[in-house]
């Protein structure tokens, strides 16, 4: 198997080039490095997620990603430009419930476009392109309150996708929704995925997820989040849930968990003992 | 005692209330029903008694009479005219001016940690003991009335607004600046409408004492408006009058509640 590999597909040319980031918080004895020396690229038409414990960083990376985080060393370029505020290149999906409840579904959609200053018509029929491409077509017209979690977030989903971002970035998004649905809509984002042919970098801490959906998974350590290998997904295209059940899917599975094991058990260690310290305080 | 207390203290079973729903409610609205005709009837038993001097306690039936002399009269449309337009001017200047503070505080925590004693500190004062300031300031007329108004309506719409600017779920905010939202756009498409709830309560608020605010400002100095028209019935000592003109402004006000009140629900 063809593991290890820091070198995009050569037939592509890279989205996206992340060099040397680095970013630090706190000042003086306090300073926690998140994000130490992380660079990978993403090429067009590249699903890649980024993996790894909680503590590894990913959030931040993601912030710095999405511009949302812009004092950060090293850099992250689409083209010739710095990533420094939010770019209009980069789509962002959030892990948290985002969706607006004071608009309908159809309206949640059209947002990004009536920020543009997009004409009504025209933004009503793009918006309902992407409804149709996420399945939630009979439901244009209804609040976010009347629809179910994984609904909701298709509707996130539609409305990051409905502004054409060269990149789409995802932080976790399914991470609040049970097995089965994240599944489902695992087969629904690679087919999206496929159509569209859109670069997509996922960020997420399910390892089934990310070997189920990715060209490459970027494996990070726990604090200070390094990436510690980059794995290539060679499984066939078009892709869908029932590739869980094959060996080779078993496979990835268990070598990315062979590596993944070792910083989760660290990070559980250290929360172990931050919490040992807590109680011997308290 | 003990022993009982404990018993009656027991939490009911939950299906209680779920059941008596609809049968509690119908009870609870006899009971309304059944107190205000009480009210109704000892009223008419002590003005028929006589016990009172003269026409302090006036039939129920004159209390009709006067309301419907009231209603055809132009001069108590007239009054009420200027009242409803000093009380929607003070509403409209008010509310605006508490929108915008209660944005500005509750965005700026610096700000807010500066201001935010004054709006605690003034807000229950009541505002009409500077009503001769405004005398002085703005005459006799509206003016004075709807810059007082104002000023009441003013605490209620800025500290709620500012409570809510800080109740606004933070992903939204992430999610405006995500799509390279302007300032105005943010003002507008995320945090007005997310904060519609409680802005519409300062709103409810902030009329009730508009309204308070006017009418006793009226009663005070001025030519014109209800406040006005309660003094001038309560100099010739028409009480059927003065009670008809109350049960007026009681349901105006109460139907303004009503309306902002359902304003706020169908939006929730």
């Amino acid at each position: 198997m063809t593991s290890d590999s820091t070198i995009a597909r050569p037939t592509a040319e890279p989205a996206m080039v992340i060099d040397d980031v680095v970013k630090r918080f706190g000042r003086g004895a306090e300073i926690v490095t998140a994000v130490d020396h992380v660079s990978f690229n993403v090429a067009q038409g590249e699903f890649v997620s980024v993996i790894g414990p909680s503590g590894c960083g990913k959030s931040t990376l993601f912030n710095i990603i999405g511009g949302l985080l812009g004092d950060y060393e090293g850099s992250v370029m689409i083209g010739d430009e710095r990533i420094s505020a939010p770019h209009p290149e980069v789509g962002m999906v959030f892990q948290e419930e985002s969706t607006f409840p004071w608009r309908t579904v159809i309206e949640n959609v059209a947002f990004p476009l009536e920020l543009q200053g997009v004409a009504k018509s025209e933004r009503m029929d793009r918006a309902h392109h992407f409804i149709d491409m996420v399945g939630l077509a009979s439901f244009e017209k209804n609040y976010p309150s009347q629809l179910s979690g994984g609904m909701r977030q298709r509707v996130s989903i539609a409305r990051t996708l409905v502004s054409q971002p060269k990149i789409l970035l995802m932080d976790e998004p399914f991470a609040a929704l049970d097995e089965q649905t994240r599944l489902l809509l695992g087969d629904k984002i690679t087919q999206i995925q496929q159509q569209l042919n859109q670069t997509t970098l996922l960020i997420t801490h399910n390892l089934t997820e990310a070997v189920q959906l990715s060209d490459r998974i970027v494996v990070m350590t726990y604090r200070p989040g390094k990436v510690k290998r980059i794995v290539n997904i060679d499984l066939p295209r078009p892709r869908t849930s029932d590739v869980v059940g094959s060996d080779a899917f078993g496979h990835y599975v268990a070598e990315i968990w062979n590596d993944l094991r070792e910083e989760a058990s660290r990070g559980m260690a250290d929360s172990e003992a931050a919490a040992s310290r807590r109680s011997a305080h308290g | 005692m003990a022993a009982t207390g404990q018993i009656t203290a027991r939490p009911r079973p939950s299906v209680a209330p779920a059941t008596g729903g609809a049968a509690s409610a119908r009870a609870a609205m006899m009971l309304r029903v059944a107190c205000a005709l009480v009210v109704f009837g000892v009223w008419e038993a002590v003005s028929r008694s006589g016990l009172f001097y003269g026409e302090v306690v006036p039939s129920l039936l004159s209390i009709a009479k006067a309301f419907g002399r009231l209603l055809v009269d132009p001069v108590f449309w007239k009054n009420l005219q200027v009242t409803a337009l000093e009380t929607i001017a003070s509403l409209a200047i008010g509310a605006a001016a508490g929108v915008v503070t209660g944005i500005v505080l509750g965005a700026n925590t610096f700000l807010m940690r500066a201001f935010e004693p004054y709006i605690y500190y003034l807000s229950p004062t009541p505002r009409i003991i500077l009503f001769p300031v405004m005398i002085m300031w703005f005459g006799v007329g509206p003016t004075s009335k709807v810059a007082l108004g104002a000023l009441s309506a003013f605490f209620a719409v800025a500290l709620s607004t500012a409570a809510g600017m800080r109740q606004i779920d933070k992903i939204l905010i992430r999610v405006g600046h995500s799509f390279r939202a302007t300032t105005w756009q943010m003002a507008t498409k995320i945090y007005l409408p997310a904060m519609r709830i409680p802005i519409l309560n300062g709103i409810r608020l902030g009329m009730g004492t508009a309204i308070i605010t006017v009418l006793l400002a009226e009663t005070k100095l001025s030519n014109q408006g209800l406040g006005y028209l309660i003094m001038q019935i309560y100099t010739r000592f028409d009480m059927p009058g003065l009670y008809a003109l109350l049960i007026i402004v009681f349901i105006i006000a109460g139907a303004c509640n009503a309306l902002i009140g359902r304003l706020a629900k169908e939006q929730a």
